[in-house]
């Protein structure tokens, strides 16, 4: 007989507010097999978790059920409670009465009825359950980091310190990323490139990181502690053993004239290229689709030139696979463009601006290459239109972001303090100039950040506007700036020669394709997502995968490193012990009944089921069954719901315990 | 073969005043491409301006009612002025997102609202319904050389998801109707900008202002004239010109076109169908210098 102890959590008032918790602990303490029922408080705080450890022991309990809040946020707090208790974890289920029940009603009787029958279901499945011992998987200590900007350098930086190896993965052909094209750095102005080279050139050097520039993620297999990730090695057409990075190739290339990303299509590059003189690696790549000898068959002047002889025109696209326990997801962000967006896209593009058609328009990036002193001006501020020195230049901040009729409700939270850097770098290298700034709100919650707005304002000359602009039009070789002045209550038109627009920080493109691959989540705007907004903000809820960086959310830089190097410590947690413990929550094949049709092998989605051989002492085929790798079962139960000889069983959700629960309504 | 386009006429109160030329030419164009418009019967005001300002119920009404009439015309309804256009489609966006405000309405007009009848404004059918190609075959006498400026004024495609007409702030369906009939665009600052509409009465300085800077801008971009869809900004533009002139001293001489008149020139329609003599800013030198009357 068993012998169940019921818990109703109050969860201060979430429950107790609309569930009568005292009702419940006094009906259910009367359902057969109840041994003990009462109600408290907080259940998750220590004096519950007291209470419910003294009880097991008190009153020998044989199950538990704890009435509180959803499993996915205690379910392993409880379970941890009971275990010290002496009783085994997976004796303990949770009945959530807070999301499924008081959260969503309003009426307190029908709501306490409800939450008896959920607890009452819960009482009939936890009879059932059985002991279930830990499963202990090997834990591969390899790491892969996706993304070779500041996240994924300082991921990659602080476990490959611990001595683990890394696997660094980087789509473009050098790593950097998008803190490799800022000019300054707010709150402090310390030039990015000085901050920045010297990690890069560690990420080379370190004896534990492996470096794989150029290179996509194809295929991700497997699960935490024992992933296979395929990469795509995409073909360089430079051989990066044999190149020595002398440079004489790109001299020589005759395509002078093709625009570099890099540079935000401002700058110039050749085609067989490196895309800034930092790179990392120093290996040019060669751009097939703007490659003479590509396109015609015909030049091949780099190949004659490279003295070393490293171009190779026949490389191909190579696929590595690699064995890594921990994955970090460090793939960054990318800017909205106010171009014409193509219809069903949710973003709408900014036609009062002319759709990105006025070339003196430009965004913050684009002024940071601008600004910089390795970009394409040599860092003076010239316009891309006529190379004139801008003398009323116009800021815009909260293009994209905060804009819902735009498709984006979010605030990209680091353009107010990046535009009041960009009017301090012009009142710097333009003193005769006036920088204006439109802005909604000024957002610096930072060490030093509102110190730093007010500078541009105060010491730097800034006009600040308060208001937004209703449109931009091009007059002579001026822009006309339409804006309002909602302090003073004013329309206002500036002529302006430059507008810097703060556009929204976006995700990467492909961003949801990469979290296919990955079996991770993410939210509308494709925005990775962390697994619990407060308390697990670097992992992510499929386990052994964590976020960095600006992929999860926009970010600036202090805020990315710190967010990198949590996913280092999460990684090395992992890493912390040879064997890690996996919930024993598994699908059993009943081999008896098995028929060996393999439905189940065809559903299952984590790749866990095998063929197993069932011979007699002789050695004689008797026959084929299923098998189900228990450090491979994600506990999804499809093969369950699949077999049609109802012989596999995910524990703890038999068909037996669901008709209980069924039958206790 | 298709069949032929029929659409019930909304023409709205303006038309049947002091934009008559509108609604003539609306009438002849529609008669020259053979596409059927039955005048709705016992129409009235859809309230315009004043009456979403003074009663919101008032003008939902109004417009519910009118709709509710057009259903016994065979058809989409077809609207020539913008605010008539816009206040139409209001209705319909409110009523459908609102349910309270729908049960007010049907009280107030005593007749269940129906939605479903499509509202269109004549660019749409130019360019949608019957087709730019379709359209293009049936100028006689394209408009060549002539420099136009489309006018969107602020109704035709404003607000964000209520009209629907076409994009709110980069729109080009004026230009792909006038463009297909073989005139010529140009590429100007101000075609979205407000004339200041009604405040013509009450506040003719800010409104002298505001049509200014859209002659300017146009003049400026090279344009001959200016295309329209709405009978205020008409007003505005065409009545107010030679008082603007006179105010920044300057002489823009730009005949301003209802939509209907142009394209109903290119069919080959002759200025007494088009009502070209209402037009205060007269086109006939224009037109002659090109060729087109």
């Amino acid at each position: 007989m068993s012998r169940i102890g019921v818990f109703i959590c109050h969860c201060g008032e979430n429950i107790s507010r609309t569930v009568d918790v005292e009702r419940v602990a006094a009906q259910v303490g009367n359902m057969p097999g109840v041994a003990f029922a009462t109600d408290y408080k907080y259940m998750c705080s220590d004096p519950g978790q007291t209470l419910l450890k003294k009880t097991i022991q008190e009153q020998k309990l044989s199950h538990v059920v704890v009435a509180a809040c959803s499993p996915r946020m205690h379910e392993k707090t409880f379970r941890k409670a009971v275990e010290s208790a002496g009783l085994n974890p997976f004796l303990c289920e949770m009945a959530n009465i807070r999301e499924h029940c008081s959260w969503v009603h309003e009426n307190r009787e029908e709501a306490t009825v409800k939450a008896i029958e959920i607890v009452g279901m819960m009482v009939e499945r936890v009879k059932k359950n059985r002991v279930l011992p830990a499963i202990t998987v090997p834990v591969t200590k390899r790491s892969l980091v996706i993304g070779g900007g500041i996240a994924g350098i300082q991921a990659a930086l602080d476990i490959a310190d611990c001595g683990h190896e890394v696997i660094l993965v980087e789509r473009e052909p050098s790593i950097g990323g998008h803190m490799a094209q800022l000019s300054e750095t707010f709150p402090t102005l310390d030039c990015s490139q000085c901050i920045m080279t010297p990690k890069m050139v560690d990420v080379a050097n370190h004896p534990k990181i492996k470096l794989y520039t150029f290179s996509e993620i194809e295929l991700v297999e497997g699960y935490i502690g024992n992933f296979q990730v395929t990469i795509k090695k995409k073909a360089r057409s430079v051989d990066e053993d044999t190149c020595t990075g002398c440079g004489v190739c790109m001299t020589k290339c005759p395509q002078k004239k093709i625009p570099n990303k890099f540079d935000q299509n401002i700058g110039m590059r050749t085609a067989i290229y490196v895309p800034f003189p930092q790179a990392v690696p120093n290996t040019p790549v060669i751009d097939r689709d703007n490659c003479t000898w590509f396109k015609s068959g015909k030049c091949g002047v780099c190949q004659k030139v490279c003295g070393p002889g490293a171009v190779d025109f026949e490389q191909q696209d190579r696929l590595i696979v690699e064995a890594v326990g921990a994955i970090v997801v460090a793939t960054g962000f990318d800017l909205y463009t106010i171009d014409e967006k193509p219809k069903g896209s949710p973003i709408k593009g900014y036609g009062e601006f002319g759709h990105g058609k006025i070339p003196d328009v430009i965004d913050g990036m684009t002024f940071e290459r601008l600004a910089s002193a390795s970009g394409p001006t040599g860092g003076r501020i010239l316009r891309p239109s006529d190379g004139k020195e801008p003398k009323q230049i116009v800021f815009i901040q909260c293009i994209g972001s905060r804009a819902r009729e735009k498709g984006i409700s979010y605030c990209s939270k680091v353009c107010c303090m990046y535009t009041a850097k960009h009017t301090m770098l012009y009142h710097h290298k333009v003193h005769d100039g006036q920088a204006y700034v439109f802005f909604m709100d000024a957002r610096t919650p930072g060490k030093s950040y509102d110190e730093f707005w007010r500078r541009s304002i105060e010491e730097e000359e800034a006009v600040y506007i308060r208001g937004m602009v209703s449109r931009l039009y091009q007059k002579g070789d001026k822009i006309v700036v339409m804006g309002s002045d909602i302090a003073v209550g004013v329309q206002v038109e500036i002529e302006a020669d430059m507008v810097v627009l703060a556009t929204a920080v976006m995700p990467q493109k492909g961003a949801d394709t990469l979290a296919q691959k990955l079996g991770i989540s993410y939210d509308k705007y494709h925005f990775y997502s962390e697994a619990h907004a407060k308390l697990r903000p670097v992992e992510c809820a499929t386990a052994g995968i964590y976020l960095a960086g600006a992929c999860q959310g926009p970010k600036d830089i202090p805020e990315t490193v710190s967010q990198a190097s949590a996913a280092a410590a999460k990684v090395m947690t992992l890493f912390s012990k040879d064997k890690m413990e996996r919930e024993p929550i598994v699908a059993r094949v009943r081999e008896a009944g098995c028929v060996g049709c393999f439905a189940c092998k065809k559903v299952c989605a984590y790749g866990a089921v095998e063929e197993k051989e069932i011979r007699d002492r002789q050695g004689n085929l008797i026959k084929v069954v299923a098998y189900v790798n228990p450090g491979v079962c994600g506990g999804c139960g499809t093969c369950q719901a699949t077999c049609p000889s109802k012989s596999v069983e995910l524990d703890g959700y038999t068909d037996e315990q669901i008709v209980a629960m069924i039958e206790a309504l | 073969m298709k069949k032929l386009l029929n659409y019930a006429y909304y023409p709205g109160c303006s038309l049947h005043a002091s934009a008559g030329e509108y609604d003539l030419s609306t009438r002849e164009l529609f008669k020259a491409l053979k596409i059927g418009l039955t005048e709705v019967p016992d129409w009235f005001c859809c309230g315009a301006t004043p009456a979403h300002n003074v009663d919101e119920l008032l003008s939902l009404s109004l417009c519910a009612k009118n709709l509710e009439l057009a259903e016994k015309v065979e058809g989409d309804l077809a609207v020539a002025c913008a605010a008539c256009f816009s206040r139409l489609k209001f209705t319909q966006h409110t009523l459908e997102e609102n349910a309270t405000k729908r049960k007010q309405v049907e009280k107030a007009i005593d007749a269940p609202v129906k939605l479903d009848g499509k509202v269109k404004h004549l660019l749409e059918i130019l360019a949608g319904d019957l087709g730019l190609e379709r359209l293009a075959a049936s100028v006689n006498k394209p408009l060549a050389g002539l420099k136009v400026a489309c006018y969107y004024g602020c109704l035709l495609t404003r607000p964000t998801d209520v009209p629907n007409l076409d994009c709110t702030e980069a729109p080009t369906i004026m230009e792909r109707v006038i463009e297909a009939v073989g005139a010529e665009t140009v590429a100007w600052s101000h075609r979205l900008e407000c004339c200041g509409a009604n405040f013509t009465l009450s506040r003719p300085g800010v409104v002298i202002q505001l049509t200014n800077a859209i002659l300017d801008s146009a003049k400026a971009a090279g344009a001959d004239c200016i295309m329209v869809g709405c009978p205020l900004c008409h007003g505005n533009l065409d009545i107010r010109q030679k008082e603007i002139e006179g105010v920044y001293k300057t002489n823009y001489n730009l005949p301003v076109f209802y939509l209907t008149q142009l394209v109903g020139l290119s069919v080959g329609l002759g200025s007494g169908k088009l009502g070209l003599d209402a037009m205060i800013v007269s086109p006939m030198p224009l037109l002659k210098e090109k060729g087109l009357l």
